[in-house]
């Protein structure tokens, strides 16, 4: 296996680690975010 | 020196008071939202053309992966801000992983930057452009260009779109490098209304594109898989001659991802607002990334989407992929002039939402080199302010000349533009993020919010979701450097210069600030306080305030100096040290705050008070708005006047106005003091800040005289003063404003606002009739203690 060929290996799993991870992220504060949004305590005016 | 001297310590050195917190004026999460929105948004109007033409018909998936994606990034930047008030890129960098890196960091988000002027300006002129080519297309299909016309462009006319893009780009980047020199003010109120606007079109693009789908239908564009991404000649950069991107699936996916990423630029600036968003501040923030991240999944995600569902394939690539949203406009059900209406407004908004991130861009980049010159590491020949203006018109001339070069350069080719701005974009992201990491493990102060999830083994944190982000953004900036060659070329290149001037910079500057430090100690002493009061200035209630910016211009301070006994009446010289808009993420210490410029300021201030052997007291806050700054100091010091020059922008009375405004906002309880604005001739305009007595001119004093006359000649009446008929007069007034009469007042008002004369007091005195006053009347003027009213 050539450099090349096992740094865009290494380069494919970060990205889909990457974004398995960041899937993760989105879910968890997209829940936050719902309760956020909820919360209209302390909600400034425009 | 002694003579201004007020060292607590009776030393010869003049004791200046630093004011830490920034006087800011809060915003709320909406107005901080129009704000982002502004940057971010403006990018949905080329970032679909320029990844589809580098990675054909699919690309729409790969927007709307980054703009999901760019969801997890804010939340990167959500957590920085819970960390640092100023929680930018320089200083998340430098605090993670040391000034170096934290230069390179920089340099790359002044490439950001500076491309995101030029990209901004050329799409503006692009989509304009194509409406005036568009148009005249059209009425020459009806036979409404003269045939002469026709003959001499040997067609049908048109303008050349590359062309006219560079010439409006260029106009643009000028008009705003002016205003810049000039110092506009940023407002979040103007962001609100373009966002408003944009808002509108926004809603009537979607709504109408799907009622057309309904009506017509649609495909989806192909799913983004390597048999479906197309790669154009330039989209391989490096890798153009190699087998590697068409190996391997996910290293396609990659590619693409990284030609898309240029959607999500503009999420910096939430950092930049932070400063500024109202209490709750975290709260409200979430609440801002809330709003900028559906809306611009919605605008720029679902609009590149259904461009490709709606506008046929051949004229999407080779007409409208650089003003993509305009070719939606016209391949909606409906008549013709009303699509073509619609594109009209499509261009307006995009001419007002682009133009203002030409202006962001300067604004950005000028806070940027500002800060970056306060740490030492840009020389202070930068920041010498222009002689009329007091801005940083050599930093502005930089950032301005360089983005004019790059406008020349790329010829209106907006693909080379958006390719390289990407650099930028993706870099500064891989550094903030990177650098979060490493603070995870670095920074033990406090840290309200954390990107999940957080896994736990043996009591060390495994940061899974900002290490997560982390993988996909250094993998795309990697890929990126392969498949990007005029980006990776020009953002290295950029990168390295600015890199080299910043460093030499550094090294200059480390003397010369050891010499100014040395200067400084021996001159002035310093007092750090968190906040501005009488106690911390040391000076009485009743004083003058006196704001300075320019050392050239100090004839007001000379004007109070030769009219105040200072042994009675207290005199503070204050300078505001203004944080811009770009420059409010970052943190400014005492000696930063202090810089050369306010030490040349205040050793002028201080030799003039000397020449009147008067005493002063030196003031200096840092403050995002010049005239909040001055009416909050006035404030705090319990100010009797407030004495300026005359502004070379504006008229006395719009500086006034400016400072009634900033009065306004402070909560009460609050007193009224003077304003005076002194010219260089020494005539002197006098306004009265807050509530007052206003000036009564003669024939409204006549009115009222004859009111009272007949008033008192009623039988009970006889008591009553001058005073109980304007409180009568004036609640009748209030009642019927609020009520009936409401809409007859304000005309009555309105027309003679207009005409510029005087409410008719006169006329209306003549009709009263005269009642002889009885020689003793007038004394009843008298109030019952005998006080004048």
């Amino acid at each position: 296996m050539s450099l090349s060929v096992l740094l865009i290996k290494i380069l494919e799993y970060m990205f889909v680690a990457g974004w398995v991870g960041s899937v993760i992220v989105l879910v968890l504060t997209g829940i936050e975010d719902i309760g956020t949004l909820l919360d209209t305590e302390d909600e400034t005016s425009h | 020196m002694s003579s201004t001297s007020n060292s607590p310590t009776g030393s010869n050195r003049v004791r200046i008071v630093v004011a830490t917190s920034v006087m800011l004026t809060f915003i709320s999460y909406w107005r901080a939202a129009a704000v982002i929105l502004n940057d971010l948004g403006s990018s949905a109007f080329y970032a679909g053309g320029i990844a589809e033409q580098a990675i054909g018909k699919s690309a729409p998936w790969f927007v709307l992966g980054v703009m999901l994606f760019a969801f997890a990034v804010r939340a990167v930047y959500v957590e920085s801000c819970s960390m640092f008030v100023r929680g930018g890129v320089y200083r998340v960098v430098k605090e993670a992983l040391g000034g170096t890196l934290a230069k390179l960091s920089v340099s790359a988000l002044m490439f950001d930057y500076i491309l995101t002027g030029p990209v901004s300006g050329v799409s503006a002129g692009q989509y304009i452009a194509g409406l005036i080519n568009d148009t005249i297309s059209i009425a020459d299909a009806h036979g409404w260009i003269p045939s002469a016309l026709h003959r001499a462009f040997h067609g049908t006319p048109q303008v050349g779109v590359n062309g006219t893009a560079v010439l409006f780009g260029i106009a643009v980047t000028l008009y705003f490098w002016w205003e810049n020199i000039k110092g506009i003010e940023e407002s979040s109120e103007k962001a609100l209304w373009v966002m408003q606007i944009t808002t509108v079109m926004v809603v009537m693009l979607i709504g109408w594109s799907l009622f057309t789908l309904l009506k017509v239908g649609g495909h989806l564009p192909p799913f983004p898989t390597l048999a479906n991404i197309h790669y154009s000649d330039e989209s391989l950069g490096f890798w153009k001659h190699s087998k590697l991107p068409h190996m391997f699936g996910i290293l396609g996916l990659i590619i693409g991802f990284g030609h898309s990423v240029l959607a999500m630029s503009g999420e910096e600036s939430l950092a930049q607002v932070y400063r500024e968003l109202a209490h709750p501040k975290l709260k409200n923030l979430k609440r801002t990334a809330i709003v900028i991240g559906v809306y611009s999944f919605v605008f720029t995600g679902l609009v590149s989407l259904l461009a490709v569902m709606l506008v046929p394939d051949d004229v999407r690539v080779k007409v409208y992929s650089d003003n993509l949203i305009a070719g939606l406009a016209m391949y909606m059900i409906g008549p013709q002039i009303l699509r073509l209406i619609f594109r009209a407004f499509v261009v307006v908004v995009g001419f007002l939402i682009l133009s203002g991130a030409v202006n962001t861009a300067i604004v950005g980049s000028n806070g940027v080199l500002n800060r970056v010159s306060e740490d030492g590491v840009l020389a202070d020949w930068f920041r010498r302010p222009h002689k009329k203006y007091g801005t940083t018109y050599r930093i502005i001339n930089l950032i301005v000349g360089l983005q004019l070069f790059t406008i020349i350069v790329s010829w209106g080719n907006i693909y080379t533009l958006g390719e390289a701005y990407a650099f930028g974009v993706v870099w500064s992201f891989v550094f903030k993020t990177i650098s979060m990491l490493v603070l995870r493990y670095r920074y033990k102060g406090e840290r309200n919010w954390k990107v999940p999830p957080n896994l736990h083994i043996f009591g060390v944190e495994i940061p899974i979701g900002l290490a997560s982000v982390a993988m996909v953004l250094l993998s795309t900036a990697i890929v990126n450097l392969f498949t990007k060659s005029v980006a990776t070329v020009s953002g290295l290149i950029f990168s390295v210069v600015f890199f080299a001037i910043f460093t030499f910079s550094e090294k200059v500057n480390r003397r010369k600030h050891a010499d100014h430090a040395a200067q400084m100690k021996e001159q002035f002493q310093l007092q750090q306080a968190e906040s501005v009061g009488r106690e911390t200035v040391g000076i009485r209630a009743g004083n003058v305030l006196v704001p300075v910016r320019d050392y050239n211009t100090l004839h007001h301070l000379k004007w109070v100096l030769e009219r105040t006994d200072t042994r009675e009446q207290d005199v503070v010289v204050m300078t505001a040290r203004i944080s811009q808009f770009g420059s409010a993420a970052y943190g400014l210490s005492t000696e930063q705050i202090f810089s050369d410029y306010e030490q040349t300021l205040f050793t002028r201030a201080v030799s003039v008070a000397e020449s009147f052997g008067k005493k002063i007291s030196l003031l200096l806050v840092p403050a995002r708005d010049p005239w909040s700054a001055v009416a909050q100091t006035a404030h705090n010091l319990e100010s009797s006047a407030v004495v300026a020059g005359i502004s070379s922008k504006t008229t006395a009375a719009e500086q006034a106005f400016a400072l009634g405004t900033a009065w306004e906002a402070i909560p009460e309880p609050k007193q009224q003091f003077i304003l005076q604005i002194v010219r260089p001739d020494g005539t002197v305009d006098t306004f009265r800040i807050g509530p007052h007595t206003p000036t009564m001119k003669n024939e409204d004093v006549v009115l009222l005289h004859r009111l009272w006359l007949n008033v008192t000649q009623e039988p009970g009446l006889e008591k009553v003063h001058h005073h109980d008929i304007l409180t009568e007069a004036l609640t009748r007034f209030a009642r019927d404003f609020g009520a009936h009469a409401h809409d007859d007042i304000v005309k009555e008002l309105r027309r003679h606002s207009a005409d510029g004369g005087p409410l008719p007091a006169r006329r209306i005195a003549d009709q009263i009739p005269t009642v002889q006053p009885e020689p003793t009347r007038s004394d009843r003027d008298e109030g019952p203690h005998g006080s004048k009213e």
